[in-house]
């Protein structure tokens, strides 16, 4: 029950809480904050740990599900989720346990790369589905940059296209401890996509199985994932739009959240309408 | 105190640019500055000098596996050392080592070591590398599974070759149902093994528990003593006392007639080693996964020169190289013996863009005026005879 008037300005959402979820390999910590219908946002290879003003304004329309993959930010190392498949498995499983009922799930980069993974393994498992310039996909012709042989100035020059923004995401002396949380989510992704290098070379034959409403939305300017990973990915999910976020990196929610909450926002809150779920 | 001889086989024609260029020699360097003649020759050079250090008395001629490299020109040591093997008769022929944590199939190690112990009529020593971090690029192999894949590579070959009966092997990251390795090595129960090690405790307790020698690399004295201590800390821990000889130095040397003459013409060529040989960032030698948390800690704190800042002075100062005349370099051996106690020492004389006269003179003065000197030291009698 909200109290919540939409139209007196922005919705006021509830602090976000923080928990941890046993699991049998360890524990997972996620974020959760805002009411409405279940969102389940799965981060980039970046920004675990953090509840980011993209998730706060996500938070004034839907109940947001924020949670650290294995190994990464507040997430302990699971022994037994050491690829994207058994991710996808974690997922179900988390949302099972969460009670969730048909999230919508956004996935950024990374994330959305397990986005694409989950539509397709369990279709109706979900809402709808917002993948922000996902990773996932093997386009030879148009080779993801590999971020795993950059240095962090030129991670941040390659992520973002505003440089203070850049700068300010990438301190110029980060003490040991910085270093070491960056190392530790860095080992992580290696873990499930070092090699295949980002990429499932089945998905793509797969993505037919989404029967999600799908966004596929990417920033104008990606140096990380070329934009034709995203036509793809909009050609071959059945009920996909595309959308591009002018002046903006691959950085996205980081760099642009106000814009990329909006068409997050606007999308689901479309599609919650079409299937039956009630704000 | 045994020698060897270890070769890296550099390639030292780099272009003029190359400080201003590029961000290393290795992984991303174009390989269209490999000339085809300048190399050839290079290869029959470096197999020349391998070969006359046998002939000099050094007790072993060491090479190693490097891949998509200016820094060292052999991805295969195994065929560098089939090619030492019927040239030569006495010194021990050592592979430092095959890069097991990046080979596909581990178990082509374990047959090509035991063809190499039949062609030296068990001379072979197998060393056993993770390979560098860039290497992890090189052969897309996951970094973050590199130290499960080395101590399941390691554990899997010598049972290949100790085992008197065909084996099953299933771990993480191998499955084999047939293992039955033929030929079985001369050696019994097989080859001596060397591992080096950087600091990491997992490794020394690793070396320690299987009695292998354990090999420094490139670091400052204080650096390497703490190395080499945990070592000995860890035997000591399982209840003996290390034989000297298993305790393995690792140092770059040049000698010339007179102290000013050696400072002179060696600057260069260890610069070269240490300021293009080894540029390299971090993210090429530490990728994700390659270090354990605790192993990148203790190097953060540690907070070690990148080895292309540091100067001439403080190679030499600080125990990443040796160079002098004779006598000078025959006290400093002693200095580093007494202060790190090591049974082995591993020279590395082909320093850089060293020229083949200067290389072959300066590994003659070490064989003739060095060698005799320092042998008496860092032997396990001499250890006991002490106390």
């Amino acid at each position: 029950m909200t109290t919540v008037a939409n139209d007196a300005g922005p919705a006021r959402v509830d602090a976000p809480d923080e928990q941890y979820l046993d699991l049998p390999g360890g524990r997972v910590h996620l974020f959760r904050g805002g009411r409405g219908a279940p969102v389940l946002f799965l981060h980039a290879a970046g920004g675990a740990g953090y509840w980011h003003e993209f998730h706060q304004l996500l938070a004034g329309r839907f109940e947001v599900f924020a949670p650290d993959h294995p190994g990464f930010g507040g997430s302990d190392e699971l022994a037994e989720v050491e690829g994207v498949d058994d991710l996808v498995y974690h997922y179900l499983d988390l949302i099972e346990r969460l009670g969730l009922d048909r999230p919508h799930v956004v996935g950024a980069s990374f994330g959305g790369w397990i986005a694409a993974e989950l539509a397709v393994a369990a279709p109706h498992a979900i809402g709808s589905l917002v993948l922000l310039s996902p990773a996932g996909l093997r386009l030879p012709d148009h080779p993801v940059a590999d971020l795993f042989r950059m240095s962090p100035p030129q991670l941040a020059d390659a992520l973002f296209q505003d440089t203070a923004k850049a700068a300010a995401a990438f301190p110029a002396n980060p003490d040991v401890d910085t270093i070491l949380a960056a190392y530790r989510d860095m080992t992580a992704l290696a873990r499930f996509a070092w090699t295949p290098f980002l990429n499932n070379p089945k998905l793509e034959r797969r993505l037919h199985r989404i029967t999600a409403p799908t966004l596929v939305a990417w920033p104008s300017n990606d140096k990380i994932i070329p934009v034709a990973h995203g036509n793809r990915y909009a050609d071959l999910i059945p009920k996909a739009e595309f959308a591009m976020v002018e002046d903006c990196g691959h950085a996205m929610y980081f760099e642009r959240p106000a814009e990329f909450a909006e068409i997050t926002t606007n999308f689901l809150a479309a599609g919650a309408g079409l299937n039956g779920v009630s704000l | 105190m045994k020698f060897v001889y270890f070769h890296l086989m550099p390639y030292p024609y780099l272009p003029d640019d190359f400080d201003g260029s590029y961000p290393s020699p290795s992984l991303t360097f174009p390989n269209k500055f490999f000339d085809r003649e300048l190399g050839n020759r290079l290869y029959h050079r470096y197999l020349d000098e391998l070969e006359y250090a046998e002939q000099l008395g050094f007790d072993g001629i060491a090479v190693n596996e490097h891949h998509q490299s200016a820094y060292g020109l052999m991805p295969s040591p195994n065929i560098m050392a089939a090619a030492l093997a019927r040239r030569t008769e006495t010194a021990k022929i050592m592979v430092l080592g095959n890069a097991i944590g990046i080979r596909g199939n581990p178990l082509r190690v374990a047959e090509e070591i035991a063809m190499l112990d039949h062609l030296t009529n068990g001379r072979i020593v197998s060393g056993f590398v993770r390979g560098i971090g860039w290497e992890y690029f090189a052969h897309s192999v996951n970094p973050a599974r590199s130290r499960d894949r080395f101590n399941e590579a390691h554990d899997l070959i010598i049972k290949a070759w100790t085992s008197d009966e065909m084996f099953q092997w299933i771990s993480p990251n191998y499955e084999y149902r047939y293992v039955n390795v033929w030929p079985r090595p001369v050696q019994d129960p097989h080859p001596p093994i060397y591992i080096p090690g950087a600091g990491s405790t997992e490794t020394m307790k690793f070396v320690a528990q299987h009695r292998h020698t354990y090999m420094s690399v490139y670091a400052p004295t204080p650096v390497v003593r703490r190395w080499f201590d945990g070592y000995r800390q860890a035997a000591d821990e399982l209840g003996y006392v290390p034989d000297p000889e298993k305790i393995a130095f690792s140092v770059p040397i040049y000698l010339a007639e007179t102290e000013e003459q050696a400072h002179r013409e060696a600057r260069q060529h260890l610069l070269w080693l240490f300021h293009k040989g080894l540029k390299q960032g971090p993210e090429l030698v530490f990728p994700p996964g390659y270090m354990t948390p605790s192993s990148l800690r203790g190097l953060l704190m540690a907070g070690m020169k990148p080895y292309p800042e540091l100067s001439y002075e403080e190679l030499l100062n600080h125990g990443y190289a040796v160079v002098g005349s004779p006598d000078t370099v025959k006290a400093r051996l002693r200095e580093l013996q007494e202060e790190l106690g090591f049974g082995q020492l591993i020279g590395l004389f082909g320093l850089g863009d060293i020229t083949p006269e200067r290389s072959r003179r300066s590994t003659e003065l070490f064989a003739s005026e060095v060698m005799p000197a320092i042998r008496p030291l860092g032997v396990a009698d001499s250890v006991a005879a002490v106390s």
